[in-house]
């Protein structure tokens, strides 16, 4: 569903993604690792087609995101870290915006509405502008909004900043069903404990390189240790941190 | 999935973002809107009577008809630099709205056209930067159409020229920042400022031709020969290629009733306009994901920053003055000057004044505005000589008050557009400064420093070269120098004090804070001040003057007079200083964050 084929990123000079390689079936949960300033932001936009790769392909449902952009971008749903709500606008105008962005059947809008608001429990604030919502209140809205058209695939830039543990719960579990349903989920985290929880396949990536991709056993014995993820996360990127193992 | 109109999709966003900000502005109170209105209509009022005075002084005493050549270049030179300003005021908006706004992240990752997004974004950008247009150019055209007795349908022609016209520097403006993002990502900055540099030089250029040219001849040749030489001077606006001089010959066929040819005329206006805007459309369709690309990559992956300036090693933080001097050591020179300039000012004021000043001057859109304007009134003071040489002391006291009100209006500009601005563009970093180790009325302390600072040092040094070039004598310019002391203090504690009790935090454009109701009201309170300042310091000096030679001198004395608008003058302004800032401080120490 998600394909990267030998995708470099330049910026100017600096790479900031080489030649990176990555393979996400539908229906899974893929998880994304990396220190600050790793190449993940950059790799994310790069599969929205906000950015376009220096060399190599992004393909989205086998659509190329720079040939076919706009029947690639109608699959997917992202989140961002910081994500957007138009301030003037009520939870539910912009759940309706977005229905409508995404060519759905006005019937089938008012449904798919009714079943978000439900499912993220919007009930009692929908219908006030957004400029009013708390932190916890505007990311159950964006979750809503991403959610509206069943994209088949939901990209998820650190979704759990922020919030408190019951939404978080709220969060995993939903991630998870998005997944179960054949959704594959690119998650982007530093929450390791929920990484290790919910992914099926985590893939480390620093200095824009992918150090190691697998399940948390492959990684375990990729990193010879037999820990937690954030033991395997330290010492695969300690070892890539060290001098002569940076890219020149 | 269905097809999406996103064209409607667009509109309907459009219209509900309309409706819903309607209501949160004036939906909970009646005295927001009255106050919007009424201030507008104060100087939609005030443009008009002047332009009708004007336009029926051009008529009746002068002898200029109103669909003749005199008039036309007026109205080439009314829509040229209305042209210039829309091409920079909406290349600027627009970039700003393409490329570095949260919303086009959001629009762009979803499935919409590009060039549906610059269109969406194309509209909004107009309509901003053409609204003050409709405030101060349709009193000007209306003034025209009555004087000139233009017929029931130039009303109808005079919008539908408006809109086709608006259209063509719109998309130039647009074209513009899509080439420049496009094709020169990393020195955006140099070539629009480039650009700005030789216009602002053009134009000064020619204003000093004009000036050296014109004034010693009016008043010695013959009267038509002088004329004829000031207006080979403005044949540039004239060029038949020009869009602008297409509204001008249209509306001005369309007083003299003929309407074929301003048929012909809007046809020429509104096809150019909408082939250049269907060419920016097309433009965007090809390089607006692309620019957004190059913009966001085209740099490296960290922007480089200044050097660290916090004090060296084992130098202690406390007293603050021992770390600040030190860090300033490393700092511009310009930084250091300020810094050493205000002794007097407590050591964490002065810090917050630098802070201030130093994201002032590294934001050209900021002071670039006041540059261009003050250097506009210093040519034109400078070359002010030439025209008095040959005028009696009335005119010259009068020409000496003019130049006063105009220095008095720049500094109510500067501090309405810039200082009210200041404490809401603090946003919401604004807990960072609400969590320092300093009492809070320090921060407004700071920017009103800065604020009165910058204007004395612009405004007292117009006043004195204005002074100087008409050869006033050295009670007047003391007098001056006080009333511009005094307007400065009382402009700028108005505009902080207002800016703390009112603040925007949601808001970072400056402009936009400036434009609100805060800002609205600050303006009104600025100019009834400035009236009551001139009026009572100054006014009486240049009356008494003026009245020197007359019958009424000396029924009233005139020590009397002018000391006791002095005392006004100082006790206003002491007023405007102590009670805005102490309603400033009250609303900062309560607020929260």
């Amino acid at each position: 569903m998600i394909k990267l084929d030998r995708v470099t990123k330049q910026y100017g000079t600096k790479t900031a993604v080489h030649e990176l390689n990555l393979d996400i079936p539908s229906g899974e949960l893929f998880a994304f690792l990396g220190p600050n300033g790793a190449g993940k932001t950059t790799t994310i936009k790069m599969m929205c087609g906000l950015l376009f790769p220096t060399t190599g392909q992004v393909l989205i449902g086998g659509y190329d995101l720079r040939r076919e952009g706009d029947r690639a971008r109608q699959l997917l749903s992202y989140v961002p870290d910081q994500p957007f709500l138009y301030e003037k606008l009520t939870g539910r105008e912009f759940l309706q915006f977005i229905a409508d962005m995404y060519g759905l059947p006005r019937a089938r809008a008012a449904e798919r509405i009714a079943e978000v608001i439900e499912l993220f429990e919007l009930h009692e604030f929908v219908d006030d502008l957004t400029e009013r919502y708390s932190h916890g209140m505007r990311q159950r809205t964006v979750f809503a909004s991403a959610l509206v058209h069943e994209p088949r695939v939901l990209i998820v830039d650190e979704p759990t900043v922020g919030l408190d543990p019951h939404s978080v719960r709220r969060l995993k579990d939903l991630l998870r069903q998005q997944a179960d349903r054949g959704t594959t989920v690119f998650l982007s985290s530093h929450s390791l404990d929920v990484v290790e929880e919910l992914a099926d396949r985590i893939a480390i990536i620093e200095h824009g390189r992918l150090v190691a991709c697998g399940n948390l056993k492959e990684l375990r014995a990729r990193a010879a240790v037999d820990g937690s993820l954030e033991d395997v996360f330290l010492t695969l990127t300690r070892h890539e941190s060290e001098p002569a193992n940076r890219p020149r | 999935m269905k097809l999406v109109n996103q064209a409607l999709l667009f509109h309907r966003l459009r219209l509900s973002l309309l409706r819903n900000s309607w209501r949160a502005t004036f939906g909970q109170s009646s005295m927001r809107p009255l106050v919007v209105v009424l201030c507008s209509l104060v100087v939609w009022g005030f443009v008009f009577a002047i332009s009708w005075g004007g336009f029926l002084f051009l008529q009746m005493e002068v002898g200029v008809p109103m669909t003749g050549d005199i008039v036309g270049i007026l109205l080439d030179l009314l829509f040229l630099s209305l042209a210039v300003l829309l091409i920079f005021s909406s290349g600027l908006i627009l970039y700003g709205s393409l490329f570095s706004s949260a919303e086009t992240a959001f629009l762009l990752s979803k499935p919409v056209a590009a060039d549906r997004v610059f269109a969406y974004k194309f509209q909004g950008a107009l309509a901003f930067s053409s609204w003050a247009f409709l405030l101060l150019g349709t009193p000007i055209l209306l003034a025209f159409g009555i004087v000139g007795e233009a017929p029931w349908y130039f009303y109808f022609f005079l919008p539908l020229y408006f809109l086709g016209f608006v259209l063509l520097p719109g998309a130039l403006g647009g074209l513009g920042a899509l080439l420049v993002v496009n094709f020169v990502p990393q020195r955006r900055k140099q070539v629009v400022g480039l650009l700005l540099a030789a216009l602002t030089a053009a134009l000064l250029l020619w204003i000093y031709r004009i000036v050296r040219a014109a004034p010693t001849d009016l008043w010695r040749d013959e009267m038509r020969e002088a004329v004829t030489r000031l207006l080979s001077y403005f044949t540039f606006t004239r060029s038949p290629l020009a869009p602008s001089h297409w509204v001008s010959l249209g509306l001005r066929r369309v007083v003299r009733g003929e309407i074929g040819s301003a048929l012909y005329y809007l046809a020429l206006v509104w096809s150019n306009g909408l082939f250049l805007y269907l060419m920016t459309a097309v433009a965007a369709s090809w390089l607006y994901r692309r620019g957004y690309n190059r913009l966001s990559t085209g740099g490296d992956l960290r922007r480089t920053a200044a050097p660290p300036t916090l004090a060296p090693a084992g130098e202690s933080l406390n007293p603050p003055t021992v770390a600040v001097a030190s860090s300033l050591r490393r700092e511009p020179w310009v930084d250091r000057l300020l810094y050493g300039a205000l002794p007097f000012v407590h050591p964490s004021t002065r810090l917050l004044l630098v802070k201030d000043f130093r994201t002032f001057r590294r934001d050209p859109q900021q002071w670039g505005q006041i540059l261009v304007f003050s250097g506009l009134m210093l040519l034109y003071f400078t070359n002010i000589r030439r025209f008095v040489e040959n005028l009696e002391g009335r005119f010259q006291n009068g020409i000496s008050f003019l130049n006063l009100c105009a220095i008095a209006l720049l500094l109510c500009t500067y501090t309405g557009r810039f200082v009210y601005p200041m404490l809401s563009l603090e946003g919401r970093k604004f807990w960072i400064l609400g969590l320092l180790p300093l009492r809070r009325e320090r921060l407004l302390q700071g920017k009103f420093a800065f604020s009165m600072v910058g204007g004395l040092i612009i405004a007292e040094g117009l006043a004195l070269v204005s002074d100087l070039m008409l050869m006033m004598p050295g009670e007047a310019i003391l007098l001056h120098a006080l009333t511009v002391a005094v307007l400065a203090a009382g402009l700028s504690g108005l505009s902080v004090g207002l800016g703390a009790v009112m603040p925007n935090f949601r808001e970072s454009d400056p402009s936009k804070i400036a434009a609100g109701f805060g800002g609205t009201l600050n303006l009104v309170a600025g100019l009834l001040f400035l009236l009551l300042i001139l009026g009572s310091m100054a006014a009486p000096w240049h009356a008494e003057t003026l009245l020197e030679s007359t019958e009424v001198s000396g029924l009233i004395p005139k020590e009397g007079v002018i000391g006791f608008g002095m005392v006004v003058g100082l006790a206003l302004g002491a007023a405007c200083v102590i009670l805005p800032l102490r309603a400033g401080i009250r609303a900062l120490r309560e607020m929260e964050f």
